[in-house]
């Protein structure tokens, strides 16, 4: 097991440098340089400017400049929040997204794999089609969608719910959010449990459990579960991902000052470090959740463990 | 008819199946699965259930325990268990039966353990469910178990998950689960079929021993008579979900009163292949074939070690001849096969029709593939679900005799599919509309189109019912005959390699353990490996011949 | 003997699975549906006499059936129908160049790594296990940030984005038919490399390849209308239904319509894709005959 994961914890290595170093060059590439668009600039204040942006070395200096910086997590200033830091800029966004996103994954994971198990073990009864074309729908919906329509109902005609702003992370703040990034989650968990776990109770496992003289909710609970999750575990990987960037979007409508609004404005005002810091931050939480990922499945399923 | 015809005979059947009739229905239709079984089990007695696939056998015996899956219909009859109904019963009612009174095993030992748990966990779940003991006990009684069903180090595998076992111990596994609580009926559903026959032996044998200890009734499901003339006191013939034969099982074998049951011990297959003169042309001469399979590891899949599938192997096949290769699953026998046709790389020296064709380049090599063809196991598989048959047949036309036009090509087709009795009307149809025994004819056809010399045949019968079975093996002999074509035939079975090849070699991990004619090596084995093999494949020997010449 | 006459026609696996397709009712329904909204969305505009950024000063933000304008108008008063079809094309468009895209990259890289197996499998598999871990999206935005917004850039991004899941598909494929019995028959029977991937291979991993394509085009869409709607996608005048939706947002409590127009047609798109998919799924999927 703990040889697995020093292996996959390597092979995390690369994934890593390849981000960086295709967000560093493709950064690099933009035409015109960071200070274009404002007034020009006399020479020397310039040459001052690129000195302080380290962009009077060459660049593979640069580049190797900026991967020491990232070693101790040092992303380098912003272009255009000329007072902070991109370390720092993540760091006052990073919270606020992290909590959103883990409550969306929570809610995502305990209703999906309910909606999902509920439907499998009711196969083709009304409850089943009920749950499963709710399940379409929060599929086909993308949440930039489901946000305005969720503000609208209960935040402007039901007037439960503020329809927007942060208001300092108030609860009634965060409901709406989080619910517009849960919602395609529970669908996308549903749609999934319910095709595991209907084949897993196909399996023959499954007899050899009934044959044991065992109750059906023994046989669901101790034999079926467990196998029918697995493939739920591995989609956690890019559900992580799918949150992430949905948060991105969800931050935009409703005003919240996390790391995705940031990002977005940062791209509207081709503010490049940020975008690429961001892109970087992101690049390795979702590599570290992929890795995550894998060593739960592998602690899970022990074919994986030995190979 | 119901015939209460027992070996030991005692006052009350343990179990009582009258009239029992089972529907599936599907939206396509009804099918009817059991139509009208009666059969009685006493204690202490193996009854066999026996029939080919699509029999009914297997849902019988799931019945019993009230484990076939929805849309399953009890349309009529009854299920008694000690004078309680099954049929219809109280869910809480089975459970309390299944495992504890009646227990079963299945087919394949590896999907039918769950993956995820130890092994140890699972057999005690039963003893935890139906004895009311705590996890402790349960698992001393365990240990218990695995010793008795002979699982070497017990201790250690009671911490072990299904996929670190071998099949013959998962099914020790499965029966150490059956055994748990003492049940007065075992259900044992094909348990030695997936296994290689040497295992199946020592499963056999560990459940007649097991039987003699525990005193249970065993109703044993399977398509093996060798397997039921051996173990079975009394035995039930089933076809199309009917009940066609009944009775004790030694009067059955010697005097079978229905055509289908003389029709099944007819198919056990018969007959042997006389040598071929030493004068006769070589066809194929192996020197020294040697194949190895890297074995990879590492993040980019470095070679890091060789495994030796075939060790060093010679043999000359000459013309008209039949060579039996007879092994265990991994033993190399398909691997030498395919090496010998160039289809996989080996080393060694390679003649074919006096050609060398090791190093041959697949360009060079083209001209001699039409001379040597191969059938495979799988009628499934070895069948491209895209294409017509008729396209299948004539591919190897297209590109061994380009020069023939589209209708010259379609008669060679017609022609062949007469020659293996398959309509030629039907060309224009695609392999899934075909049964297992059709495909296999229809893959001898897109052989046979070529007119070969030498024809490989990699267990080309395995996946056959035992009546379909033969009448490949007929179509074999008829074009051998006819053709004069060389035969290398790879096969686990004993029992067809006997009656097909004049020559058998004997392999074993890699490696030639024995060869000779064919009788020598059936009635003389030199090595102990071989005759564990030949006992193991208990054949029904003489008892099918006394049948056959007494129907 | 004429052996043509009596040759009876059998049925063929795809024509069995069309079959079964169409017996399944939502999968037709939706196939009619989505056919309905891609002629309107495409030959609809050429029914109206005014232009995509045509302003009617009189009617500013008006509802649903003012003045002759059946989806209202938006806030800069333009007809919300015609910008709602023309939002259409460029979904449509993206969604069928970009899927074309991930088609051909992902059916190559897949079919070759998968067919010279050992080493250069290996290689390329790692590679793409790599690209799978990257925050595509984000590197989408950036690119968008980098090289400037333009419609061709989107194609190749989200192209270049959904190869990855169709290379592995097809190379899962190409293994399992390389290991079929009915392959090495066909290489006992001397047929080339060349017709063993056109004649065997391609044909038997159509199927999976097709469900996997009509699974893609509504994700193409929605990663589409998701730069759009961030405002890094299409530009004026041009528009999607990403940008329409985030106009909607905006003015959602004075005009609702506003909203509700672009993304009704774009759910009841993504709706009618998903239930194709599946529909197709079922029917292809051996196990469900």
């Amino acid at each position: 097991m703990s040889g697995y994961a020093l292996r996959r914890l390597l092979q995390s290595i690369p994934t890593l440098l390849v981000v960086i170093t295709l967000s560093f060059f493709l950064m690099r590439l933009a035409p015109g340089g960071p200070f274009d668009g404002e007034r020009k600039l006399p020479p020397e204040i310039e040459a001052n400017l690129l000195a302080a942006y380290n962009m009077d070395q060459p660049l593979y200096l640069q580049y190797f400049d900026y991967l020491a910086g990232l070693l101790v997590g040092d992303f380098g200033p912003s272009f255009k929040y000329k007072d902070f830091s991109v370390t720092e800029l993540i760091w006052s966004g990073f919270p606020i997204s992290f909590e959103l996103g883990m409550w969306a994954m929570l809610i995502g994971l305990v209703f999906g794999i309910g909606f999902g198990c509920y439907a499998a073990l009711r196969q083709n009864t009304p409850g089943d089609y009920l749950v499963m074309s709710t399940a379409m729908a929060g599929i086909a919906i993308p949440n930039f969608v489901m946000a305005p329509i969720l503000t609208l109902v209960f935040g402007v005609m039901l007037g439960w719910l503020p329809a927007g702003g942060w208001n300092d992370g108030a609860w009634q703040n965060k409901v709406l959010p989080i619910l517009a990034l849960a919602l395609p989650q529970i669908a996308y968990i549903a749609r999934m449990t319910r095709g595991s776990m209907i084949e897993v109770m196909g399996a023959q496992f499954i007899r050899t459990a009934r044959a044991k003289g065992i109750s059906e909710r023994k046989v669901v609970t101790r034999h079926a579960l467990k196998s029918a999750l697995l493939p739920v575990i591995s989609y956690l990987g890019p559900a992580t991902a799918g949150v992430i960037t949905g948060s991105v979007v969800i931050e935009q409508i409703f005003g919240i000052p996390g790391i995705g609004r940031y990002f977005v404005q940062a791209a509207l005002n081709r503010d490049y470090t940020l975008v690429m810091g961001t892109v970087v931050f992101y690049g390795g939480l979702i590599i570290l959740f992929n890795l995550l990922v894998d060593l739960i499945y592998a602690w899970l399923d022990p074919q994986i463990r030995y190979e | 008819m119901t015939a209460h015809i027992s070996a030991k005979a005692p006052a009350l059947p343990i179990l009582t199946i009258d009239d029992l009739h089972i529907d599936f229905v599907l939206h396509t239709g009804t099918v009817q699965a059991v139509r009208g079984i009666s059969f009685e089990l006493y204690k202490g007695e193996t009854l066999a259930l026996v029939g080919e696939s699509g029999s009914g056998k297997s849902i019988t015996a799931q019945a019993i325990l009230q484990l076939l899956p929805e849309p399953v219909r009890y349309t009529k009859g009854s299920i008694e268990y000690q004078q309680q109904q099954l049929i219809g019963a109280p869910t809480a009612a089975i459970r309390k039966v299944r495992g504890n009174r009646i227990a079963m095993i299945f087919q394949e030992p590896m999907s039918s353990l769950n993956p995820l748990q130890h092994i140890g966990h699972q057999v005690a779940e039963v003893l935890i469910e139906h004895k009311g003991i705590n996890r402790q006990q349960a698992a001393a009684r365990v240990l218990e178990l695995f010793q008795l069903v002979e699982i070497p180090d017990p201790q250690r595998r009671l911490k072990s998950y299904p996929h670190e076992l071998s099949g013959g111990q998962r099914q020790r596994v499965m029966i150490a689960m059956a055994l748990a609580c003492e049940p007065d009926i075992l259900i044992a559903d094909e348990p030695t079929t997936a296994l290689d026959v040497t295992i199946q032996a020592q499963i056999m044998a560990l459940l007649k021993n097991l039987q003699q200890k525990f005193g249970m009734a065993i109703l044993f499901i399977t398509h093996d008579l060798g397997v039921v003339h051996q173990f079975a006191d009394r035995v039930c013939v089933m076809r199309k979900g009917q009940l066609v034969e009944h009775g004790i099982t030694k009067a059955v074998f010697s005097r079978p009163q229905h055509p289908y049951t003389c029709e099944l011990l007819d198919s056990e297959p018969s007959g042997s292949k006389p040598a071929v003169s030493q004068d006769a042309p070589v066809v194929l001469d192996a020197k020294n074939v040697q194949v190895n399979f890297p074995i990879r590891a590492g993040f980019l899949g470095r070679v890091v070690d060789q495994f030796r599938a075939v060790d060093t192997i010679s043999l000359t096949l000459r013309q008209g001849q039949t060579m039996g290769i007879v092994g265990e699953s991994g033993s190399g026998k398909s691997t030498l096969g395919k090496a010998l046709l160039k289809l996989l790389d080996g080393h060694g020296d390679i003649h074919f029709d006096g050609i060398q064709i090791d190093g041959l380049e697949p360009l060079a090599m083209r001209p001699l593939r039409r001379k040597m063809q191969v059938v495979f196991q799988d009628p499934f598989g070895s069948l491209s679900p895209r294409m017509t048959i008729g396209e299948i047949i004539a591919e190897g036309l297209k590109v061994h005799e380009p020069l023939l036009s589209p209708r010259q090509r379609d008669e060679a087709v017609c022609a062949v599919l007469e020659e293996v009795a398959i309509a030629p009307s039907s060309r224009n149809r695609y392999p899934h509309e075909f049964s297992g025994g059709q495909r296999q004819r229809i893959a001898i056809a897109r052989a046979m189109v070529l007119k070969p010399r030498f024809m490989l045949l990699d267990e080309p019968t395995s996946a056959l019912d035992r009546s379909v079975q033969i009448r490949v093996i007929e179509l074999l002999r008829r074009l051998q005959d006819k053709y004069g074509l060389t035969y290398l035939f790879i096969s686990h079975d004993l029992a067809v390699v006997r009656a097909l090849a004049d020559h058998v070699m004997v392999m074993r991990s890699g490696k030639v353990v024995e060869q000779g004619p064919t009788e020598q090596i059936f009635s003389y084995p030199q090595q102990e490996y071989t005759r564990e093999l030949i006992t193991a494949a208990c054949p029904l020997g003489n008892a099918a011949q006394r049948a056959h010449s007494s129907a | 003997m004429s052996n043509a006459t009596f040759a009876a026609q059998g049925d063929s696996l795809m024509q069995d699975a069309l079959r079964r397709l169409f017996l399944n009712r939502a999968t037709l329904v939706s196939s009619l549906l989505l056919t309905l909204m891609a002629i309107s969305c495409f030959f609809g505009p050429l029914f109206f006499n005014t232009e995509l950024d045509e302003v009617f000063w009189d009617f500013m933000g008006t509802p649903p059936g003012e003045g002759g304008h059946w989806f209202g108008t938006d806030t800069n008063g333009r007809d919300l129908l015609l910008r709602s079809l023309y939002g259409g094309q460029i979904s449509l468009t993206v969604a069928l160049i970009a899927t074309l895209v991930s088609l051909i990259i992902g059916v190559s890289y897949g079919a070759i790594s998968g067919y010279m197996g050992g080493r250069v499998d290996n290689l390329m598999m790692r590679f793409v296990d790599i690209l799978y871990s990257m925050p595509f999206m984000f590197l989408v935005i950036l690119m968008m940030v980098v090289f400037g917004r333009s419609i061709l850039l989107i194609y190749i991004a989200i192209g270049a984005v959904e190869w990855l899941d169709m290379a592995r598909i097809v190379r899962g494929q190409t293994l399992t038919l390389k290991r079929k019995e009915f392959i090495e028959a066909a290489h006992a029977l001397g047929v080339s490399d060349r017709q063993i991937i056109l004649r065997h291979i391609i044909p038997n991993a159509l199927g999976p390849v097709i469900v996997y394509v009509t699974l893609t085009v509504p994700k193409v869409i929605l990663l589409e209308s998701f730069l759009s709607f961030l405002g890094l996608g299409v530009q004026e005048p041009m528009t999607s239904w990403g940008v329409l939706i985030s106009e909607g947002t905006a003015n959602m409590e004075g005009a609702p319509w506003q909203l509700f127009f672009p993304a009704a047609m774009l759910a009841i798109t993504l709706f009618c894709l998903n239930f194709i998919g599946d529909g197709l799924r079922d029917a292809l999927d051996p196990k469900s005959r």
